[in-house]
């Protein structure tokens, strides 16, 4: 046969599995740069240790199947509900102190708490590779030629609800509006009647219990152990950067962006090189748009 | 300005003091120590004067250390030459990487500069990791040891010797930074640019050389690490752990300050001896417990006394003087 007859279904099937790739891997960056680009966007805070939140729902999740058979999807409202606690913890004990500090100090804080973090679960639970294999992981839909398993439709269909949900959430209440005025300008705001350390109080919490969430949808896909936060948060913010601060439907596309450079990447250069290509792009975002695609308005006050 | 003859007076005792520890002990445990501490030191003042100085605080500078590391190591272990010529190439390649990096990353401020030289030392960290025929990928590079200055293979004592001049050298540059013509514009970069523009300052330009002489220094530091330790994996010299450590301990001492940066060293080394002889019995979670308690330390540091040890004996130092002229 003609080996060029023989390369075109085959190759129409390569592109449409990139494609399916490109988006179930970005649900899942979605699914971590959200909360991040909430935190990032209305606080001006940039956590560094929003990837060890993340590891810490992986771990809930791991648990709560190891020890009591509970599917993560069962888990994640709980999760939800816990994170949130926890936010609303962290914001208290931690970050409430360095809120109008300057950056150096925020970065520097939310650096020791990483550190912190990653190391209490070092000492709780060893450095181990863990990994849970319930059974939707193992389920292999395939679709016009392209294959993919039922617990990344799952984070993807979660990441988009999730993002719209706050989308919403953003613009429709009226919470949803003080928190925008804040984001826009704290000292008029605060002239307004609006109590701005409760403003930064909720962000936090919301977006701590996101990525909470996001650990529990992520932990049968992807092996959880102390420094599993490390690889998702730096590709967190290259996604929020690119889609601009604080900007949910920019998070979603440029975790679409992010993925589809990895995936064509990968396909094209191998692996192994495929982080360089999302790290220069990083770079190339932050030198030539800094304000993210869509040149978000207010970015430029992060500078100040 | 602040913090000025009594931080040279403890700088002066600090150095001699590390001067006649090999005139009292030739424990090796105890030199080690020493030379660590001078080396972390100067490396730390070395990521000072871009971030303290300059005001353009990194997380990457373990790119630089790297670029040092690598060269000093390939120097030797690949091409048999001497490390000091390893040393020379690396802090070449450093000034050309940190004039890049800080060039391209100039109109970036506060957080939006940090996540830039993050990436930078990320890709320079797979880079090392995936070169296999150049950097024998993350396996690492062991170096060989060959007796001699010329190559690099000293004994404790003239390895510290060695890193006392470099801490010397560092310390030197840092006061220059404080005390010549450069060092108040740089200040007045640091406080406020608009301003310092308005003035004629020719701020980007400064902003880089501070950068490009912070990565030179940083590289000499990872050539003589990495010829005193006798091992580089792109892992660790790469890692933003190195980073983060550079910038502590300057946080710790004081940003900003000449002794700051040796003065952190001091008290993290020592914070981490003495941990280490508390939980070496609890094997496995030793390093974990030190570290949990390294983050509390930087988050306690930060909030409560954000200009470090020196700014808080300057403070101190402060209300006695303003005490004692009351009292007289």
């Amino acid at each position: 046969m003609d080996p060029a007859r023989r390369l075109g279904p085959a190759e129409i099937d390569v592109f449409a599995q990139l494609a399916v790739s490109t988006l179930l891997l970005g649900g899942i960056y979605a699914l971590i740069a959200v909360g991040l680009t909430l935190i990032f966007g209305i606080m001006r805070v940039v956590n560094f240790a929003h990837g060890e939140y993340l590891m810490l729902g992986m771990y809930l999740a791991f648990w709560a199947f190891s020890l009591l058979a509970l599917d993560p999807y069962v888990v994640l409202p709980a999760s939800l509900v816990i994170f949130f606690v926890v936010g609303l913890l962290t914001y208290a004990l931690v970050m409430r102190g360095v809120i109008h500090a300057s950056h150096n100090v925020q970065i520097f804080t939310t650096v020791g708490l990483s550190i912190a973090l990653q190391n209490v679960a070092l000492v709780l639970w060893t450095g181990d590779f863990r990994v849970i294999r319930p059974w939707h992981s193992s389920v292999v839909i395939r679709l016009g030629g392209t294959a993919f398993n039922l617990s990344q439709v799952v984070a993807f269909a979660v990441a988009v609800a999730l993002t719209i949900g706050l989308l919403l959430f953003m613009r429709r209440t009226h919470t949803g509006r003080v928190m925008r005025a804040t984001a826009q300008d704290r000292d008029a705001a605060t002239l307004m009647g609006i109590d701005t350390d409760r403003v930064y109080r909720l962000t936090f919490a919301i977006g701590i219990a996101c990525v909470g969430a996001a650990g529990a949808l992520v932990a049968p896909l992807y092996a959880t152990y102390p420094q599993a936060g490390l690889q998702f948060v730096l590709i967190a913010y290259v996604v929020v950067v690119l889609g601009g601060l604080g900007d949910m439907a920019g998070a979603l596309l440029g975790s679409l962006i992010v993925a589809a450079v990895e995936v064509a990447g990968s396909y094209v250069f191998g692996a192994a090189w495929k982080e360089v290509l999302y790290f220069v792009l990083f770079i190339g975002v932050l030198v030539f748009r800094p304000a993210g695609l869509f040149g978000q308005r207010g970015a430029e006050t992060l500078g100040a | 300005m602040r913090w000025l003859a009594p931080g040279r007076a403890a700088a002066a005792l600090l150095f001699a003091g590390a001067a006649v520890v090999p005139l009292l002990s030739r424990d090796s445990f105890f030199l080690d120590s020493v030379i660590l501490i001078l080396l972390w030191g100067s490396l730390s003042a070395a990521w000072n004067v871009a971030g303290g100085y300059a005001g353009q605080v990194s997380l990457g500078h373990a790119a630089f250390f790297g670029i040092g590391a690598y060269a000093a190591a390939l120097a030797s272990a690949r091409y048999e030459q001497s490390p000091w010529l390893g040393l020379a190439v690396g802090v070449l390649l450093s000034i050309v990487a940190g004039a890049l990096i800080g060039y391209l990353s100039n109109r970036l401020k506060g957080p939006y500069f940090a996540l830039s030289t993050i990436a930078f030392a990320e890709v320079l960290k797979i880079v090392a990791s995936r070169w296999r025929g150049f950097t024998a990928g993350s396996e690492g590079i062991p170096v060989p040891y060959r007796p001699g200055f010329w190559t690099l293979g000293l004994d404790h004592v003239a390895w510290l010797y060695l890193a006392l001049t470099l801490a010397l050298v560092c310390y030197g540059l840092q006061v220059y930074l404080e005390k010549s013509r450069v060092g108040y514009r740089l200040a007045g970069v640091r406080e406020d640019e608009d301003a310092a523009e308005a003035l004629g300052i020719a701020t980007r330009r400064l902003k880089v050389a501070a950068v490009m002489l912070s990565a030179a220094l940083t590289a000499v530091g990872g050539s003589l690490w990495a010829q005193y330790v006798g091992f580089v994996d792109p892992a660790h010299v790469f890692s933003i752990d190195l980073s983060i450590r550079f910038a502590l301990n300057s946080i710790i001492g004081g940003m900003g300050t000449a002794l700051g940066p040796f003065l952190g060293s001091v008290l993290i080394t020592m914070l981490e001896t003495y941990l280490r002889a508390t939980f070496s019995g609890m094997k496995a979670g030793f390093s974990g417990i030190y570290l949990i308690i390294y983050g509390t330390v930087l988050i306690l540091v930060v909030r409560f006394a954000p200009e470090g040890v020196t700014g808080l004996a300057d403070r101190v130092w402060r209300r006695r003087g303003a005490a004692r002229a009351e009292a007289a």
